[in-house]
This record gives C-alpha cells, sequence and structure tokens, in this order.
C-alpha cells in the first residue's frame, strides 16, 4: 500500500494510494474558461452599443464598479464549490441548503428555461459579428443587410442553435480543446485591434473610416452623416471619463449582461479538500473576471483614443435608434462593429476578412456552453424523478442525449422566432441576464444562510477558515452579492430603461416560474400516486 | 421488498451510521453497502506533554482535555479520516521507517472496521435486518475476514445470497485505474470472475448485480478526463467513461432484474439496458451526506417497481 505523507518534516496527514485522489487541476484553465464566459467580444461590445439607453452613463466607470462588485460574488461562488464540489451548482446547492422544490424551480428558470431566450440572443451576436460585417467586407452590403432582418436573425439562431447542439453531441473532449486554441487565436485578434487603434491616429481613421464606408455601402463622409445623425436623434454623448456616478451606476445592470459570468461551469472535483483549494478556485473565477475587465478598459481606451469616444458612442446610438423606429438612418446600415471599422484601418479585405474570423472565435469559443447547462440541469432532475426517466436518455450508439435536447432546443427555435420577428420580444434581452440573476440569488442566500442551516457541512469547508479579522468572508461575501443583485433586479424591474419591466416582458419571465413550479408540483403528485416519495430526496437520515 | 443500497463512504463515519439508520428511515427490508468501505487519509494527532495537536485542512488545532479530543476525532472520523494518536517520535518513527505508515493505516482501518460493526450489532436488531457488506478497489485484503465474522452483516464477495427470493451476487474488483489500487483486474479476468459468480444464480428474472464496476458507456461511469499527472483536463469540465467493458457485457447478455455500483462518485445516475435497471446513486461521503437508492423489487414480477436517488 503506497502511501504519501503531506506536511513537509512533520507529516499532518498521510494519505494512501486510493481511486479519485487527483491533482488540483490548473488555476490557468478555469481562468480561460471564466474568460470566455465573461466574454468581453460576443457579450461586452456587444451591451457597450447599448450605451446610449443611460445617456449620460460612463462605460469605464460601471465596468469597473461592477467588476469590483461581482469579485464578491466570485467570493460566495467559491465558497460554494469548496463546501459542496458537485457539477450540478446552482441546483445541488439550493437543493440541499434551502431544499428540492425551491432548488429545481432556480434551477429549471435559471439554468435551462431561460437558455431558450439566450439561443437568440447568441444567434444575433452572431450575426452583427459575424455574419454582417463578412458580407459586408466581401462586397455584399444587401447580403449583410439581409442578416438584420427578421428571417436573417431567426436563420442565424437556427444555425446557433444547431452549431451549440452539435457541439453537445459531440462531446465536451473535443470541444475544450477547440476552446482553448479559440481563447488563444481570439485574444490574437484582440490585440491586433489593440496595436491598429494604437498605431493610427483620429484623423486616420475618419479618412480611413469615409473611404471604406463609400467602397463598401457607398455613403459619402460616412464618418460626419454618423456624428449628425446622433445630434438629430437627440443623442449626446459623455465626455470621456469617470462622472457622473449616478448614471453611470445604472449602467451596470447593462454590464451584467456580460460580467455576471465568471463562475459560469466551475466546478470542483477532488475529495481531499484543503484551504489551497478555495484559493485556486477563487483565483481561477477572479483572474478571469478581471481579464475581461482589463480587455474592456483596453478596448474603451483605444477606441476613445483612435475612434473618438463621442463617435463610438454616437454610430452605437444612431444604430439602436433606428433599428427601433427613429427616422434617422445610420450612415452605416448593419451594426457598427467596432473590429470591422478597426479592420477599416487597413485596405486590404483579405486582412479584414481574416480579422473578422478571427474574432469570431471568441463567438465559436463560447456558443458551445449555451445548453451544456440544461443537459446538467435536466439530467439530475431526470434522475430525481422529477422529469420522466426518458430525460436522461443517452442513445446508444452516439451517446446523444436526445430527448434533453428536444428539451432544449425545440423551445428555443420557437422563442428564436418569436425573438426575430417581434422587435418588442428583442427589448426583453436582458430577461435573460436577469433569470439568472435571480437563481444566483437564492445561492447567495444559500452561502449566508450555510453556516447556521449545515453548520457541520460549513464547519468542514475550507471556505469556513477564510477570514478577515476573525469574520469569515464568505457568508458576507455573499451579502454583498445580494446586494449586487437585490439591486440590479431593483433597476431592472422599475427603470423601463432597461426594457424588461412592462407586463409583457413580466408575463414572459414569470411564465418560466410557473412553469417550473407545475412541472414540479406535478411531478411531486404523479410520483405520489405511483408510490415514489419525492420529499425524500434530500431529507437527512438521522445520525444517532 | 425494499432496498436501501449505498456505496463509497471512505471511512466516513457518519455515513456509517446514516446508513446503519436507513432501513428504519427508508422503511427498508434489506441494506447493501456495495464497497470502497476504508478511508484514505489518516491524520496523526501528536500526543505532547499535558495536551495533543493535530493539524485539520490547515487549522491548526491544540486539545487541553480528553473530552476535546474525543471531539476532533470524531469530527475527523465523520470526514472518512483516521485519527491516529501518536507520540512525536512515534510521528518521526512512521516518516522514517519503511512501511510503518502501511502497518498503522491497515490497523486503524480493521480498528474502525471493528468499532462500525458493533454498532451494527445494535442498530440492525442484531441481524433481524439483512445487511450485506462488500469490499471495493480501494479496500485492503484483510478486511474481508472482518467483514465475514461479524454476525450482523453479511459479507457479499463471490456468493449468491438468496434474499425472500432474489438473489444477489456481489463483486467489489474494478478494471484498472490510475491508482493501481487492491482488487482491480483486466477486462478478460473480470469477465470470467463474473461468469463464476453469476453461475451460482439459478433464477436471472429476480436476480440483482453488485458490482463495484460500473458499465462501460453508460453515463453511470464518467468521471473527469486525467492527465499524465493526474490532473484534471480542461479545468474539469471534460468527462469521460471509465466503468467495465465486461460489467456492461454481463449486463447485457444476463439481464438481471437490478443492477447496483459506485465506483464513480461523480456519476449519479440511472440507466436503463435492456430489462436491467442499472443504478449508481454516487457518493459525496466527504460532505457527510449519505447518497444512496431506495429501490422497491416486485418478486412475481422480477422487476424493479419504484427507485428513488436520495441524499440522505
Amino acid at each position: 500500500m503506497a502511501t504519501d505523507a503531506i506536511g513537509g518534516e512533520t507529516p499532518t496527514l498521510f494519505l494512501r494510494k486510493a481511486t479519485g485522489l487527483v491533482r488540483g487541476w490548473s488555476v490557468r484553465d478555469s481562468m480561460i474558461y471564466a474568460v470566455l464566459a465573461t466574454n468581453v467580444v460576443t457579450l461586452g461590445i456587444y451591451e457597450f452599443s447599448f450605451q446610449s439607453f443611460i445617456p449620460k452613463g460612463q462605460l469605464l466607470t460601471s465596468i469597473l464598479i461592477s467588476g469590483v462588485w461581482v469579485s464578491f460574488l466570485v467570493i460566495a461562488y467559491a465558497g460554494l464549490i469548496v463546501t459542496i464540489p458537485r457539477a450540478g451548482g446552482d441546483y445541488v446547492w439550493q437543493s440541499r441548503i434551502l431544499g428540492s422544490g425551491l432548488g429545481f424551480v432556480m434551477a429549471a428558470t435559471g439554468w435551462w428555461f431561460i437558455l431558450w431566450l439566450w439561443a437568440p440572443i447568441y444567434g444575433n451576436i452572431l450575426s452583427v459579428e459575424l455574419f454582417q460585417p463578412l458580407w459586408a467586407t466581401l462586397g455584399d452590403p444587401s447580403g449583410a443587410a439581409w442578416f438584420a432582418t427578421h428571417t436573417g436573425i431567426f436563420v442565424v439562431s437556427v444555425i446557433t442553435i444547431v452549431l451549440a447542439g452539435l457541439l453537445v453531441s459531440l462531446g465536451m473532449a473535443g470541444y475544450a480543446r477547440i476552446q482553448k486554441w479559440c481563447f488563444y487565436g481570439g485574444l490574437v485578434g484582440f490585440a491586433v485591434v489593440v496595436v491598429l487603434l494604437l498605431v493610427n491616429n483620429h484623423a486616420t481613421f475618419v479618412s480611413s473610416f469615409n473611404q471604406e464606408a463609400h467602397k463598401i455601402f457607398g455613403v459619402n463622409g460616412a464618418y460626419a452623416v454618423t456624428q449628425a445623425g446622433a445630434a438629430k436623434s437627440g443623442y449626446t454623448s459623455p465626455v470621456f471619463g469617470f462622472s457622473p456616478l449616478g448614471a453611470s451606476m445604472l449602467l451596470i445592470p447593462m454590464m451584467m449582461f456580460y460580467l455576471l459570468w465568471p463562475n459560469w461551469g466551475s466546478t470542483l472535483y477532488g475529495e481531499i479538500r484543503g484551504a489551497s483549494d478555495f484559493k485556486r478556485v477563487f483565483a481561477g473565477m477572479f483572474s478571469g473576471l478581471w481579464i475581461t475587465v482589463a480587455l474592456s478598459v483596453v478596448f474603451l481606451l483605444v477606441v476613445a483614443k483612435t475612434f473618438g469616444n463621442d463617435f463610438y458612442n454616437n454610430s452605437n446610438a444612431l444604430y439602436w435608434s433606428a433599428y427601433y423606429g427613429g427616422k434617422v438612418a445610420p450612415a452605416i446600415p448593419i451594426w457598427p462593429y467596432p473590429v470591422m471599422f478597426a479592420g477599416w484601418l487597413v485596405h486590404n479585405t483579405a486582412f479584414q476578412v481574416v480579422l473578422i474570423l478571427l474574432m469570431a472565435l471568441w463567438f465559436i469559443g463560447w456558443v458551445g456552453t449555451l445548453f451544456l447547462s440544461s443537459t446538467r440541469v435536466i439530467f439530475a432532475a431526470a434522475f430525481d424523478r422529477v422529469l420522466p426517466d426518458r430525460a436522461a436518455e443517452v442513445s446508444e450508439k452516439r451517446k446523444v442525449p436526445f430527448y434533453s435536447l428536444v428539451l432544449m432546443l425545440a423551445p428555443a427555435v420557437i422563442v428564436s422566432a418569436v425573438y426575430a420577428y417581434n422587435l418588442t420580444f428583442q427589448t426583453y434581452t436582458l430577461d435573460a441576464t436577469l433569470v439568472i440573476a435571480v437563481t444566483y440569488l437564492f445561492s447567495a442566500i444559500a452561502v449566508v444562510l450555510l453556516p447556521w442551516l449545515k453548520p457541520d457541512l460549513w464547519r468542514a469547508s475550507p471556505a469556513s477558515r477564510i477570514k478577515i479579522l476573525g469574520v469569515p468572508v464568505v457568508p458576507v461575501a455573499g451579502l454583498v452579492t445580494i446586494g449586487l443583485l437585490g439591486y440590479n433586479l431593483y433597476e431592472w424591474l422599475t427603470n423601463s430603461a432597461y426594457g424588461v419591466n412592462n407586463h409583457d416582458s413580466l408575463y414572459f419571465m414569470g411564465g418560466m416560474y410557473v412553469l417550473a413550479i407545475v412541472v414540479y408540483v406535478v411531478a411531486r403528485l404523479v410520483r405520489s400516486r405511483q408510490g415514489i416519495d419525492l420529499s425524500l430526496i434530500n431529507k437527512e437520515i438521522p445520525v444517532e | 421488498m425494499r432496498v436501501f443500497f449505498a456505496t463509497d463512504i471512505h471511512g466516513s463515519e457518519v455515513c456509517w451510521r446514516k446508513f446503519l439508520n436507513a432501513a428504519a428511515f427508508y422503511k427498508a427490508d434489506l441494506v447493501v453497502l456495495g464497497g470502497d468501505v476504508t478511508g484514505k487519509v489518516m491524520v496523526p494527532v501528536v500526543a505532547h506533554n499535558g495536551y495533543w495537536q493535530v493539524v485539520v485542512r490547515g487549522e491548526t488545532i491544540r486539545m487541553e482535555t480528553k473530552a476535546e479530543l474525543e471531539e476532533v476525532e470524531r469530527k475527523i472520523r465523520n470526514s472518512g479520516s483516521y485519527p491516529a494518536v501518536v507520540t512525536p517520535d512515534e510521528l518521526q518513527a512512521l516518516s522514517a521507517e519503511e512501511g510503518a505508515v502501511d502497518r498503522r493505516f491497515s490497523a486503524e482501518m480493521i480498528r474502525s472496521l471493528d468499532r462500525w460493526l458493533d454498532m451494527a450489532d445494535g442498530k440492525l436488531d442484531g441481524g433481524k435486518i439483512p445487511c450485506i457488506l462488500n469490499g471495493g478497489n480501494d479496500d485492503i485484503w484483510e478486511i474481508d475476514d472482518v467483514i465475514e465474522a461479524s454476525p450482523c452483516v453479511s459479507f457479499g464477495e463471490g456468493k449468491a445470497l438468496d434474499l425472500d427470493g432474489f438473489h444477489l451476487v456481489s463483486m467489489g474488483w474494478t478494471n484498472p485505474t490510475p491508482w493501481d489500487t487492491f482488487r482491480e483486474a483486466p477486462e478478460e479476468q473480470l469477465k470470467e470472475k463474473i461468469d463464476a459468480v453469476v453461475s451460482q444464480i439459478p433464477d436471472m428474472e429476480r436476480a440483482i448485480f453488485n458490482f463495484h464496476a460500473p458499465p462501460y458507456g453508460t453515463g453511470l461511469d464518467e468521471a473527469p478526463a486525467l492527465d499524465d499527472t493526474l490532473r484534471p483536463m480542461h479545468g474539469g469540465a471534460v468527462m469521460k467513461p471509465v466503468g467495465s467493458t465486461a460489467v456492461r457485457d454481463a449486463i447485457n447478455s444476463y439481464q438481471p432484474m437490478l443492477s447496483v455500483h459506485g465506483h464513480i462518485h461523480e456519476s449519479r445516475g440511472v440507466k436503463r439496458m435492456g430489462r436491467t435497471l442499472a443504478i449508481n446513486p454516487g457518493s459525496v461521503y466527504g460532505d457527510g451526506v449519505l447518497q444512496g437508492a431506495v429501490l422497491e423489487l416486485d418478486a412475481k414480477k422480477g422487476k424493479v417497481t419504484k427507485y428513488l436517488l436520495v441524499n440522505g
């Protein structure tokens, strides 16, 4: 029997060789996933374009404050991950700490149903960051514009759904390798954009922009047209900087669209948990979050230097104003993708195409995550007998989770159709963030209550030993996280600027919660009739 | 008949206590523990002059009284580790002397198992509630005789036990792992072992396989993919099947009513394989939670009529 002594000269424990004793995974790997989840290109740059909805808000300020605030969420989640290191994440934590019914409702809504809405959002981002600029660059502006039509958005959403579904079917092994290459390739693309904007000045950009816009779209003086158009539509960009704080705070609920996900996909396996596990889990998510924040800041700085902050905001404001029925048409008829504009600094179509493709790696490395969480929740719920057993079936030959894919893909296609053909529905984009934030909120509540509800589990956790001045850090971070999520939920639900507090949006979200509750109640009744008591699932066996 | 099945408690005393109470809690007629009973960690508690000292998960704990010592020992046992009270000289000798740790480890495992079986005697009503225990690939050989000698539990390995008309066969061996543990064998040898034990079953309609290794590629055997240094690949996001093909083939060809497994803690799940219901309840023994399966068996129909995976 081989054994390892741990603790240096005076061993503090002896470990015999046994199954499952693995080394901790690399912080770098989890950092990469956190960077891809809080995706500065696909989610960040897309969301920056909505700055005009809070016209006085400063992106820079809101990003930095969000980064600090979300860091507490990272601490809270690191605490949960090392305390109950399970792949089921929120579902397992909430079920175990707060109760099965709540766990199911929060997991089903936040990690399954709302992903139906993320499908067309992913699709729309693929449209504006790949298909539209690519077609335009290749000299087919009307083809590019088609991708922005109802049918165009729907078709790209279906492409996205099929792509994500295929990746789920193929398994994570190959995709994880692809993700890593996408991360490094995407970083190279990002660096190219930054260098282009650093080495060129504003005057060069204006002339390049006018030249390429004329060449591709046949627009004369596109830069001046954009500036004038924004003014005519009633928008004035704030001067680049940090103030005012109040308006910038109102941008935070928008920044959650990309900064709220450093914990996405964070799991921990391994049974011999030590104090270092917390640091490792925390470091992966925290460094991922702050790399994204740093990339965001760098991006906004170089954009302000070369595009001009006012032009960047004006082009975005004008595009969305026209998209939602404004009378002033933008000079560039497709979404003002900053990467495409940066590429225009080099008057070479091949280079521009390669740059767009390189930056599309940020999408490819990210899209596979769309349905992975849903599969886990569906499987877990089926094993808990809340869903029919078939939901967890996997085909023998190809290992395809056929029924769970149907439960994810079919509603996603329907929601994509509604999203594509209904402009009002598109304003519910932040519903996608809100519903997950509610799920997070209950996990934050769980981590705050953990020391009282499960004292033994808490005492055994490495997280309980992370203290400052004798105060355990993790529950306190949970409280700050509740503050973060509470603030965002309040703003989303009371401020119409975010487009989610209207009746239909609330019905849409409320419907998801009702659906989850109905599924759970029906499951309880049906199983009860079958003589299966679902209340036993998480009922603790007495020890004595 | 109602059966409670759990597995892979790896020395966790709180899980063992819960296992003993599971029969009453779930109103089970039979309880089965599927293997990997013993722990993986031994924690030296150093006895100094007038106090004891131990490091638990990086935290140094000093105990002044016997009551404090017992409380810390209890917590160590509950987490699946073995407290070993040693003098500073003994600790040094453990580190310096070849094989000393192994000997002490084995002694602590056996001592702990003895205590557990004593507890079982009281809880299982002196053997009136049938209780089957088996070894798993991580269990040392010495436990077999200890379990075999117990008056209130039955050792399952290699036997076909008749349980009120159902026939339960057990095998704690697994296909090879990267850790080169005790009960590992190549797939061909596993097949021979399975065929040998299954040949004792008179009626496959009412057969229960209690094989520690889960069937390969069924979703009951998904573990994090590891690199050559045993580090999870891609941040632990990539899982791969690591079960036994011999177990899978045996289930597919013999088609027992039920097949229960363990070994892969992360792979809690249920799989229909023809008429066989295959289950791995998984294990989270480190959390002090006893994962298990409550199974309702119908002797007349020869099938599992109900099942529920529980976190007790």
